[in-house]
């Protein structure tokens, strides 16, 4: 190449340079989260690449989950069923949105989500959070909103504007699911009692210490050791279901085999998995009921009772659940029972007390930032 | 003319050389430990009851199996590589029905011998810190007293119209079981596989052969904890093409 040709290139080469600069949006500087701790024993957890944690991310995913405009008909907000004093649930067996009709399911806590078990909802049916967030937000019976139509309400908003500028640099709608996501992330919880307890900071009455130790145990009449059985699904210190893969989904023995739903078959397509369903965080239990995916319980002693007398047989019931019992069975007959007495009972309802968490439900950073006369679901 | 064979001759010389000296160099490179699981001399399928107790009545099927394969170790002539943390959970439970530890950066030396321990050693057994893939809040931890499973087996039993539920969660630090294996042909890094069966049903028939129907389930009691350990000391063994230097083929997740 001759050295005219080689400067002539070059110079081309850094005009286009500069003129692209000068005519693409310049570029989306958001401040990471620096702030954003959590506790080591809650383990791995991994943010995607793609949407790392950024200041101006979660404070746009605050403004969205309580922004009223995300439904079809602008009166119902994620807050709606999501109600921070209630750990993020409604407090309604089945949630309902804007259609007025219960919907199949109870509302979810959105504590620890950040390590909760990979997908999301009770069925599994998404596999991230921002999956997850656009799928209330479309379902008729939910928020039954046109994305398109959010997304030209919000690019009517110069605030939004802004806002969105300042994030991610466009109003779309993965950047709506970017944010909300980025938001539900730092709900972490992590000061209840047990919490406290974990860090030294104070013990456990008699009776929780002992719900504690039942919460923890598999039973064992060999070993004379007496259990309650719950960690064999709820993982220990973040008390969710367990990460990898599906293992965080369980058939708890809600139903038999010819009323047993679909559950995680829905998702999988294997009969191997009907009637199995996410297995919830118990971090602030005592705030969430009613319980299970249809709010079939409406308190925590029938949990309990459920756990203790109430498991019905079906095809992919859990064995660990079949095989738990505290009394050497010395009847042949199928029926399954933890065999816990009240006392325990009692203590494993107690310790499950100490899961709640005050600084979580009051935390001021993931509460209504609209002025108050528009916040009354709060 | 003199002056350009020499030359030429140089050349040659020297690319022959560097060529050599390529192709022979002595890089770091991959090696890649493949865990084949079967049940006795059946492949393995997960929810089918298919697999005859060993000791006694009735057919199992399999739910759940997964364990620890921890503190693996390459013995060279000159290095004994280890990696740090190397604590891996293994599952089976994909197509392949197989489970892939993939080592980068091995420095290169001929290895004639493998290190791998079931189990999870009484350092990281006491410890809640996260590394590998210990985590306290995985499927494998008991609670933080008592330490981690080192194997998980979950299924159940039919025999005469009767399901029975199979529990098998196998730890304390007395069941660790570090093994050695002799490569029949030493290997070097890069491409490198070496590839290991993982018989299920040694778990129920080696040293000692378990009748399902009366031994169920074993969790606490550390006599039958030992029973199915001395077991599953025998549950990896070095496949006949151990030492295959084909590419380790991808396994879907």
């Amino acid at each position: 190449m001759s050295k005219p040709v080689l400067i002539a290139t070059i110079s081309c080469l850094s005009l286009l340079g500069v003129a692209y600069s000068f005519f693409t949006a310049t570029d989306v500087n958001p401040t990471p989260l620096s702030s954003f701790t959590a506790p080591f024993v809650y383990g791995h957890f991994k943010v995607p690449s793609e949407n790392p944690l950024s200041k101006e991310g979660v404070a746009l995913g605050r403004l969205l989950f309580y922004d009223k405009r995300l439904s079809g008909n602008n009166t119902v907000s994620c807050a709606t069923c999501h109600l921070q004093r209630l750990a993020f649930t409604d407090g309604k067996a089945k949630s309902v949105g804007v259609s007025g009709r219960k919907l199949a399911f109870n509302s979810m806590s959105l504590a620890n989500t950040l390590w909760g078990p990979q997908h999301f909802f009770w069925d599994g049916r998404a596999q991230s959070l921002e999956e997850q967030a656009l799928i209330p937000i479309q379902h008729p019976d939910e928020m039954a909103q046109d994305l398109d139509e959010l997304i030209a309400e919000l690019k009517a908003d110069e605030y939004y504007l802004t806002l969105f500028r300042q994030a991610y640099g466009q109003i779309n709608a993965q950047n709506i699911a970017f944010a909300i996501a980025s938001f539900e992330r730092t709900l972490v919880s992590s000061n209840s009692k047990y919490d406290q307890f974990l860090r030294g900071e104070l013990t456990l009455t008699g009776q929780e210490e002992h719900g504690r130790k039942l919460f923890m145990a598999h039973p064992d009449v060999k070993a004379s050791l007496r259990g309650g059985n719950c960690i064999d699904c709820h993982s220990q210190f973040l008390t969710s279901g367990f990460k990898a893969k599906f293992d965080g989904f369980a058939n708890n023995g809600l139903d038999s085999d010819n009323n047993l739903e679909l559950g995680l078959e829905k998702v999988t397509k294997m009969n191997t998995d009907r009637g199995k369903f996410k297995v919830p965080t118990l971090r602030n239990i005592a705030l969430t009921g009613p319980y299970m995916h249809d709010g079939r319980f409406e308190t925590l002693e029938q949990v309990l009772d459920h756990y203790d007398q109430g498991i019905k047989i079906s095809a992919t019931l859990s064995p660990l659940i079949m095989e738990a019992n505290n009394q050497l069975n010395d009847d042949e007959q199928m029926q399954i029972s933890l065999n816990l007495n009240e006392d325990e009972k009692l203590a494993i309802i107690a310790f499950l007390h100490t899961l709640t968490d005050y600084t979580f439900i009051s935390n001021e950073q993931f509460s209504n930032p609209f002025p108050t006369e528009q916040a009354q679901n709060e | 003319m003199n002056k350009i064979w020499i030359t030429l001759l140089l050349i040659c010389v020297v690319s022959v050389a560097s060529w050599f000296y390529l192709v022979n160099q002595k890089q770091a490179g991959t090696v890649t430990l493949q865990f084949q699981a079967r049940v006795g001399d059946k492949p393995l399928k997960f929810n089918q009851t298919i697999y005859p107790n060993p000791g006694g009545e009735g057919q199992f099927q399999i739910r759940n199996i997964q364990l620890y394969l921890s503190n693996i170790q390459l013995q060279g002539k000159t290095h004994r590589y280890q990696l740090t943390d190397s604590y891996h959970l293994a599952r089976f439970d994909n197509a392949s029905k197989s489970y892939l530890i993939e080592f980068h950066d091995v420095p290169y030396d001929q290895y004639s011998k493998v290190m791998i321990s079931i189990g999870v050693d009484e350092s990281a057994n006491s410890s809640i810190m996260p590394r590998g893939d210990l985590d306290p809040n995985n499927r494998m931890a008991w609670s933080w007293e008592v330490g981690y499973k080192f194997i998980l087996f979950e299924g159940t039993l039919a025999q005469a119209e009767k399901i029975q539920p199979l529990v098998y969660h196998v730890g304390f630090s007395e069941n660790y079981k570090p093994l050695e294996f002799q490569l029949p042909k030493p290997i070097t890094p890069e491409g490198a596989r070496i590839n290991f069966d993982v018989d299920i049903l040694a778990m129920f028939n080696s040293s000692e052969t378990i009748n399902m129907v009366e031994l169920p389930t074993v969790k606490f009691d550390r006599k039958d904890a030992r029973l199915i350990a001395e077991n599953y000391a025998s549950m990896v063994t070095l496949s006949a093409d151990s030492t295959g230097l084909s590419r380790p083929k991808k396994v879907d997740k």
